[in-house]
């Protein structure tokens, strides 16, 4: 699955971690087969990106440990920058591989891109699609052209993300919002960090939630529901697969909410975080059947 | 890929977590022993003890300096005991990982030769089964892509294993590091072997096995120890004997 113009590391990491998800999991080929290319396409625009231009916004270090995350310290109104100027060359980029992926929607995705070409959509429509706003296009569904200029914006908000948590990664985060644009987690995982303290390291290592709209990670307590906070150990519940024991959903029947989670802690090769939440994916189902409510979902989890 | 471990002797503070965690992966039981004056126990490598935390007390002006080494399996990248192994399929290399395994066929090969190939004398023979044994990289955990048991439970990070490439990273980066307060620092057979060891001083003041044993390196055969030479002399004649034994 290696393309030769795969130079992201980025990139290179999804590719891997499919192929060994591929292996291990063969029933679930086809979604790796679907979503690998277009994460692993994604990664590489992303790394492109021009991330966060300019002075760095005006930032409050006090309100922000309070709960006050990055963008909302900002002037009513204003948010993520402008990325209308890249979306017509990642549509060029990433559409096609979209295309090829999803066979159903290509016609589809083949009138968007023809759509953004002709002018037919400008780039600061496309840009609001992105973010929820509404557009119109004939020949394309709401809900694909939704996906669509999701995926397009998402690399984007997440270089520029990368470099507003520069400002607070050091700082006390207790919320289970996200600290850069307050979106909700969709995804969590236990990370070993090496360090050069001579201390005893603990060995499960911390625990990371990950934004479902700009994909920032930020520490929470190991032991709790990051929705309600809930430590009550009969309340919290782990979902899992025997047979795949670092995989589960720690859901909360306090709240009725879950979130998955990867524990790579004892892992030699740690998956990237999207391709572990695919091979999720049966878990994820295995919750909601449960009556659990994910706190943010992933593309694909209402297949 | 091939993987590596790096042993970072400066971080071990030897409680011998490593030790009792590959005792409990591999179901192994306690072995006699005895108080020997020196927290080193048991005395050697077992049978039941493929991974064993050596002591060394060192008299350095007025200061006794103790010296840790877990030392196992080095996973030579061309391993002597394999050429020094009769029967076919009894010792083998896992190409994905670099492990070298024992199978239960080195129950029919000759222990003494193959312990004797070893540069760091570690193979032992379990007198119930037959078999020679050793640390296999927990194998079965690493093909389910799982850190072996040791690397796992320890808590201070002197244990690493990964990628062959990013360990040797590590390692450099690490023996800079090292070497600011311990000019003799150094990396122990790196090119050779899939565990690499740092250590802060002379590896002899570790262990006298710390690196490869080449005190008997024939004249003439250069590479290559008289154990090594020796196993290669006999191994047809001991393959035909064991044929010849059925």
């Amino acid at each position: 699955m290696t393309s030769p113009e795969t130079e992201s590391p980025a990139a290179r990491a999804i590719e891997t971690s499919c192929a060994r998800a591929r292996a291990e999991l063969p029933a679930l080929c086809a979604l790796f087969d679907s979503f690998g290319p277009v994460l692993a396409a994604r990664a590489r625009l992303r790394e492109a990106a021009p991330g966060w231009s300019g002075p760095a916004p005006a930032f409050d270090a006090e309100r922000f440990c309070q709960g006050v995350f990055v963008l909302a310290q900002m002037e009513q109104g204003q948010g993520f920058q402008d990325m209308s100027a890249q979306l017509p060359e990642a549509a060029r980029t990433l559409l096609p591989v979209m295309a090829q992926s999803f066979p159903a929607l290509a016609g589809e995705l083949g009138a968007l891109l023809a759509a953004v070409e002709s002018g037919a959509v400008g780039p600061q429509a496309l840009a609001a699609a992105g973010f929820g706003e509404r557009l119109e296009l004939p020949g394309v569904s709401p809900q694909t052209l939704h996906f669509a200029a999701g995926e397009l914006v998402r690399p984007f908000v997440e270089r520029q993300a990368a470099d507003l948590n520069q400002l607070v990664k050091d700082l006390s985060w207790r919320q289970a919002m996200c600290p850069v644009c307050g979106g909700a987690p969709n995804m969590s995982a236990m990370r070993r960090v090496q360090d050069d303290s001579e201390y005893i390291q603990a060995y499960g290592g911390r625990r990371f939630l990950r934004c479902s709209c700009c994909s920032t990670e930020w520490t929470v307590k190991r032991v709790s529901c990051p929705a309600c906070g809930c430590e009550e150990p009969d309340e919290l519940e782990v979902l899992r697969d025997p047979a795949r024991p670092f995989e589960r959903a720690d859901a909360c029947k306090r709240c009725k909410t879950f979130i998955l989670c990867v524990d790579t802690g004892e892992m030699v090769d740690v998956p990237d975080t999207d391709v572990a939440a695919l091979t999720m994916l049966p878990l994820e189902t295995q919750a909601k059947l449960q009556g659990f409510v994910p706190l943010a979902g992933h593309p694909w989890s209402d297949l | 890929m091939p993987k590596a471990f790096l042993i970072d002797t400066t971080r071990c503070t030897a409680c011998r977590g490593c030790q009792v965690a590959c005792k409990e992966w591999k179901n192994m039981p306690a072995v006699p022993t005895k108080q020997r004056g020196t927290h080193q126990n048991p005395p050697d490598l077992t049978h039941y003890n493929f991974k064993l935390v050596r002591f060394a007390e060192h008299l350095e002006g007025d200061t006794v300096k103790w010296y840790f080494f877990p030392d196992q399996c080095r996973h030579c990248l061309d391993a002597p005991c394999m050429s020094g192994a009769s029967v076919e399929g009894a010792i083998i290399k896992d190409e994905a990982t670099g492990a070298i395994i024992y199978t239960e066929k080195t129950a029919k090969d000759d222990f003494e030769t193959i312990r004797g190939a070893c540069p760091y004398d570690i193979p032992r023979k379990d007198p119930k089964t037959k078999r020679i044994v050793k640390c296999d990289m927990c194998i079965d955990r690493v093909k389910a892509n799982l850190l072996p048991m040791c690397v796992k439970s320890c808590a201070m990070g002197a244990m690493n294993f990964g990628e062959r490439a990013d360990m040797l990273k590590l390692a450099a980066e690490r023996l800079v590091a090292v070497q600011k307060e311990n000019p003799k620092a150094q990396l122990c057979d790196m090119e050779s072997v899939s565990v690499i060891y740092l250590v802060a001083d002379a590896p002899g003041k570790y262990h006298k096995l710390a690196v490869a044993d080449a005190s008997d390196a024939m004249k003439g055969a250069p590479g290559m120890t008289r154990h090594e030479m020796l196993a290669g002399l006999m191994a047809p004649l001991r393959k035909n004997a064991k044929q010849i034994q059925g």
